[in-house]
């Protein structure tokens, strides 16, 4: 450089005050260029040019920022909308009810009012999926919804749980405002529905709980469920408001279930066996094993009081294996030390989950094998309501069962709905009559006439009759008259431990 | 068709149509050249151009600076059909050269710092 450039030039240092200004982050720094338009300005206009576009560059990569931003913001806010929401009704789903309700708890009862939650669970929802098909059911489900929030407050908030089962929180709402607001539920599904070409109707079971001081969220929802299974119990299509009861119930067979899952194990379950008598002779042909548990704490529970349970769980398997088991093993023990009882059966109870299974026929095979009983011995009773509406799963394990020469029972015939033609075609040879049947047998000749058509009906579909139930010498003998082969009560032999079948069946075999 | 020079709305050029076809933009020494500016420029040459192509002699020595703004106009295709940046000093180079870089011209376009240079290169493109 000459020394008019040299870098004594005051414009070097304004060039250098200017980039130290940049680089600091000033970009609306400018730098004053001369007059002379030499080289030095030359620089300084350059400097001036890549500042502003630098600026430019980066005020495009704000405004992008920014922009991309509130995209992605506006994306959230629909992501949360969408997790939030029931993506068939449009209706909240469990997840926003749920923040709702926490909020609704926080808030505590302004103005006195406590939050309310109903449970609605359709009523024979699975029948329409299962005859209309998936797509008419979710018109149902869609038009449920629609329905749903015609009859809420704008206040309110109308949710779909997941399958049938939807929920209503209303807030700010007298206890009278609640229950109308759970009777206009079930009211606006008592009207049919059209989908497609077909009418349905689905009704709901409804299940209330207002919230009590202390109750949490999770609390209100369960308690409201628990209302309305109540409500499913009493007939369906029902209200129930919930009770602090229902929650004792509730707690009372969780309980019994966790229990009865070890109480075989535990050594708890025991087998009592009533006898089966030939009214003719007065001979004991058989013993029906039933179920007893013998309880640490509450003592002796009878099969109705788990039963039940144990269908509901699936217990009821294991408790069948168990039957199963010690009831064949019972068998042998009695034929090892009465040779002579050779017709001597055992009749076991079967229940509907039972036949379905999948190794209930290898299992009877082998435990009778294990025990070197004849599959003659065994009869297995099973509902009639089971037999009535078997499908080809049970339909199978019958023929499999009856092939190895196992006797089948129709258990408590006459508290069913049997088609009577229906009789002809059971995969059955007994049948037992439900002992309701006869209780007035000595005293009505009506219901002697009832009881004596259905012996000659049972008779006439070359199915043999056991009646249960009998109490009185005169009942047996008056179905002794009617042709009854069979029977079965107190009159007989009260359910008693196995040690006493065999000095039981002695003394029925002496001459009365 | 000659059009005598006309005064670019604003007042900071000229636009001339010489008897040779050639179009003279002049900007004057010391203009500080803002969007309106170009814009106004632009309007007036195609204005004098009547819809037809014409090579065109942008003189902008001396011109203090252009702005951002500015510059992005002349991405605009316009009646010039080649342009030729006519400057003398190293801050007229680098002020076209920021033109020439950052933006892309709709037609042949480069910088002179002599006239007779400039002159031959607008009338070879004829």
């Amino acid at each position: 450089m000459t020394s008019d450039h040299g870098t004594d030039d005051a414009r070097l240092q304004q060039l250098v005050d200017g980039i130290v200004r940049l680089a600091a982050g000033e970009l609306s720094a400018r730098i004053e260029p001369s007059a002379q338009r030499d080289a030095i300005d030359a620089v300084i206009t350059g400097v001036n040019l890549l500042a502003e576009e630098l600026g430019h560059i980066y005020a495009d990569l704000e405004e992008r920022v920014a922009a991309r931003t509130a995209m992605l913001k506006r994306t959230q806010v629909e992501l949360e909308k969408l997790v939030k929401t029931d993506a068939l009704t449009g209706l909240a789903n469990r997840t926003l009810l749920s923040e709702r309700i926490h909020e609704a708890t926080d808030a505590g009862a302004p103005g006195g009012h406590v939050p309310a939650v109903l449970i609605l669970d359709l009523d024979s929802f699975k029948a329409i999926n299962d005859t209309l098909g998936h797509s008419a059911g979710d018109a149902v489900l869609v038009e449920v919804a629609r329905r749903l929030c015609t009859i809420v407050r704008a206040t309110d908030t109308v949710a779909r749980l997941g399958g049938d089962e939807f929920a209503v929180l209303v807030t700010g709402a007298s206890v009278e405002e609640v229950l109308l607001i759970a009777h206009r539920a079930w009211e606006c599904l008592q009207e049919s529905m059209d989908i497609g070409t077909e009418t349905v109707w689905t009704t709901a079971s409804i299940g209330i709980c207002l919230r009590n001081g202390s109750s949490t969220a999770e609390e209100l929802v369960r308690d409201a469920d628990i209302a309305m299974y109540q409500a499913k119990a009493q007939g369906r299509n029902k209200v129930q408001l919930f009770h602090p009861d229902m929650l004792d119930a509730v707690q009372e067979r969780s309980r019994v279930t966790a229990e009865l899952r070890s109480a075989a194990a535990d050594g708890q379950l025991t087998l009592l066996y009533q006898p089966v008598v030939a009214l003719a002779s007065g001979r004991v042909t058989g013993v029906e094993a039933l179920v007893r548990w013998h309880h640490p704490v509450h003592g002796t529970i009878m099969p109705d009081n788990f039963i039940g349970i144990a269908e509901e769980t699936g217990l009821i398997l294991e408790l069948g294996r168990w039957v199963l088991h010690e009831g064949v093993a019972q068998l042998q023990r009695w034929k090892e030390t009465a040779p002579d009882l050779t017709d001597f059966r055992l009749h076991l109870n079967l229940s509907a989950a039972e036949l379905l299974r999948s190794d209930l026929v290898d299992d009877v095979r082998e435990t009778l094998a294990e025990n070197g009983a004849e599959a003659g011995r065994l009869v297995l009773e099973i509902t009639e309501s089971v037999l009535m509406s078997r499908e080809t799963g049970e339909e199978q394990v019958l023929e499999k069962l009856r092939a190895m020469g196992i006797g089948l029972q129709i258990d408590d015939f006459g508290t069913g709905y049997s088609s009577i033609s229906y009789l002809r075609s059971l995969p059955a040879d007994t049948v037992k009559v439900d002992h309701t049947l006869i209780d007035n047998l000595e005293t009505d000749p009506q219901q002697r006439k009832f009881v004596s058509a259905i012996l000659q009906l049972i008779s006439a579909a070359e199915l043999e009759a056991i009646v249960e139930g009998i109490e009185t010498a005169g009942q047996a003998a008056q179905l002794l008259e009617m042709g009854c082969l069979y029977g079965q009560g107190y009159f007989f032999g009260r359910p008693v431990p196995a040690e006493e079948i065999l000095d039981l069946v002695r003394r029925q075999d002496q001459p009365r | 068709m000659v059009v005598p020079p006309q005064t670019v709305d604003g007042g900071k050029a000229t636009v001339h149509l010489r008897e040779d076809g050639l179009l003279h933009l002049q900007w004057l020494p010391g203009s500080s050249i803002e969007v309106q500016d170009a814009r106004a420029a632009m309007a007036t040459v195609n204005d004098v151009c009547q819809g037809s192509q014409r090579p065109m002699l942008v003189d902008m020595a001396a011109v203090a600076s252009v702005s951002r703004e500015a510059r992005s106009i002349w991405s605009i295709p316009c009646s010039a059909s080649r342009i030729a940046l006519l400057g003398r000093s190293p801050v007229d180079r680098v002020l076209a050269n920021f033109f020439l870089g950052v933006h892309i011209p709709p037609c042949p376009t480069r910088f002179f710092t002599s006239r007779s240079e400039a002159m031959d290169w607008l009338n070879a493109g004829q």
